[in-house]
């Protein structure tokens, strides 16, 4: 037990520290959440902080693990790259949002009209008519 | 020392064992009693000591009805008394309870130092013990262990009549060794606390020690020393209102319990800890999967 739990508490820290960076948490914005001072949240990613069960229950709550995020396996690579989609989506202006927005429509709509109509993935121009 | 005094120095001795046998109701009714008695005999000092006491025994209820004011009044009027040491004592007390950790390391200092100069070996030894938990709260292992050290060495050179105290201190002592992975050297010093306390009837004070083993036999794996000190931690904080002591005697017993193998036992342990905290529905599920057993601080 104890030399199984010795490679936890390193596992605790250094995900800790991962985690929050994932989530783009600066120390202090993690530290704020869970009510402890930065250098104590400092301390913990390095495995020196040992915290009581509240403590350690709003960490997780805040970053909200999966629990093979928490182990450090890695997702299916689809739910990976959306999650990496969405925080790069919450970065961007308004004016971009909605022209990602737009594209994505688009890209559906092009989708949906494939799967309906088995052929060439876009509708070609009607043959035998004349273009203006 | 006066008929007066003599009935006081009484009250105050059976409220102290009120307190350690877990009787709280009954130490603040002789406290209060004190207190009205030196207040109508006007004697100040017995009515500052028994501020104190009485203010003692509602943090220990987990109550805050008390002047907390009032005892820095009674440490500014005595800064060279016994009654001021003890009162800046008490008010770190107070500020811990809160979770003030700031004001109650100012205070506990205060008191530390003032105890000290006055050559009053059981505060000074309660003083040290109230800073050593204050550096355990704050994960700081090595200090609180020399600062526990301290004060099981001016305590038990106080005699048979204050061990419960050093008892006391033995056990965080041991805690410390154990939360430093040398169990081997902590479980002895908890065993013995434990011990003593348990041939004093100081039930109160029993259940830090309960658990301390429940843990240090989880971190040797004698799963069925755990489980039974698990179950009696349990119990102890049950009886005697101890929240933390609680949760986390559920989860040293859902850890136990799962590295036995008897899932359905961890189960009910886990759920029991997840019943605390409603706002979290997946807690349960991290619980099964994740051993929090090297950043847990007991003490935190």
């Amino acid at each position: 037990m104890s030399s199984h739990s010795s490679r936890k508490i390193s596992l605790v820290g250094s995900r800790i520290r991962e985690l929050r960076k994932a989530r783009r948490l600066t120390q202090t914005e993690l530290s704020e959440r869970i009510g402890i001072a930065q250098s104590d949240l400092s301390r913990m990613e390095q495995g020196e902080y040992k915290v009581g069960l509240d403590t350690l229950f709003k960490i997780l709550q805040v970053f909200d693990l999966k629990m093979g995020e928490f182990f450090g396996e890695t997702d299916r690579p689809e739910e990976a790259q959306a999650r990496e989609l969405v925080r790069d989506f919450c970065e961007l202006s308004g004016e971009a949002r909605r022209e990602v927005q737009d594209f994505v429509r688009f890209k559906r709509l092009q989708q949906e009209h494939s799967e309906a109509t088995p052929g060439p993935a876009w509708p070609e121009e009607p043959k035998g008519e004349k273009t203006s | 020392m006066s008929e007066r005094r003599k009935h006081l120095e009484f009250l105050r001795k059976t409220a102290r064992e009120a307190i350690w046998a877990g009787d709280y109701e009954r130490a603040l009714t002789l406290y209060d009693d004190g207190l009205s008695l030196a207040r109508s005999w006007k004697d100040r000092d017995l009515e500052d000591l028994f501020s104190c006491n009485r203010a003692t025994t509602l943090i220990e209820m987990d109550r805050r009805d008390f002047d907390l004011s009032g005892l820095k009044e009674i440490l500014l009027r005595n800064p060279s008394s016994y009654n001021g040491a003890l009162a800046a004592y008490v008010a770190a007390n107070a500020h811990e309870a809160r979770g003030e950790f700031g004001r109650a390391l100012f205070y506990a200092q205060a008191a530390l130092a003032k105890s000290r100069e006055l050559g009053l070996e059981e505060l000074t030894g309660t003083s040290l013990n109230l800073l050593a938990n204050l550096e355990l709260h704050e994960s700081r292992f090595e200090s609180a262990r020399d600062l526990f050290q301290e004060a099981v060495e001016r305590l038990d050179s106080q005699g048979e009549s204050l061990s419960r105290q050093a008892a006391v201190a033995t056990d965080n002592l041991g805690y410390c060794h154990i939360a430093l992975d040398r169990v081997e050297v902590g479980l002895p010093l908890v065993a013995r606390s434990l011990s003593v306390l348990d041939s004093l009837g100081a039930r109160q004070a029993m259940d830090y020690p309960a658990l301390d083993l429940c843990f240090a036999h989880v971190k040797l794996a004698r799963l069925d020393e755990a489980e039974n000190w698990g179950i009696r931690a349990l119990g102890l904080g049950k009886e005697f209102g101890r929240e933390d002591v609680v949760k986390n005697a559920h989860y040293l017993l859902a850890e136990t319990y799962s590295e036995m193998g008897r899932e359905p036992e961890a189960s009910e342990q886990y759920e029991a800890l997840a019943s605390y905290y409603p706002d979290f529905p997946a807690l349960k599920h991290y619980l099964h999967q994740v051993s929090l057993m090297d950043v847990i601080n007991l003490r935190a």
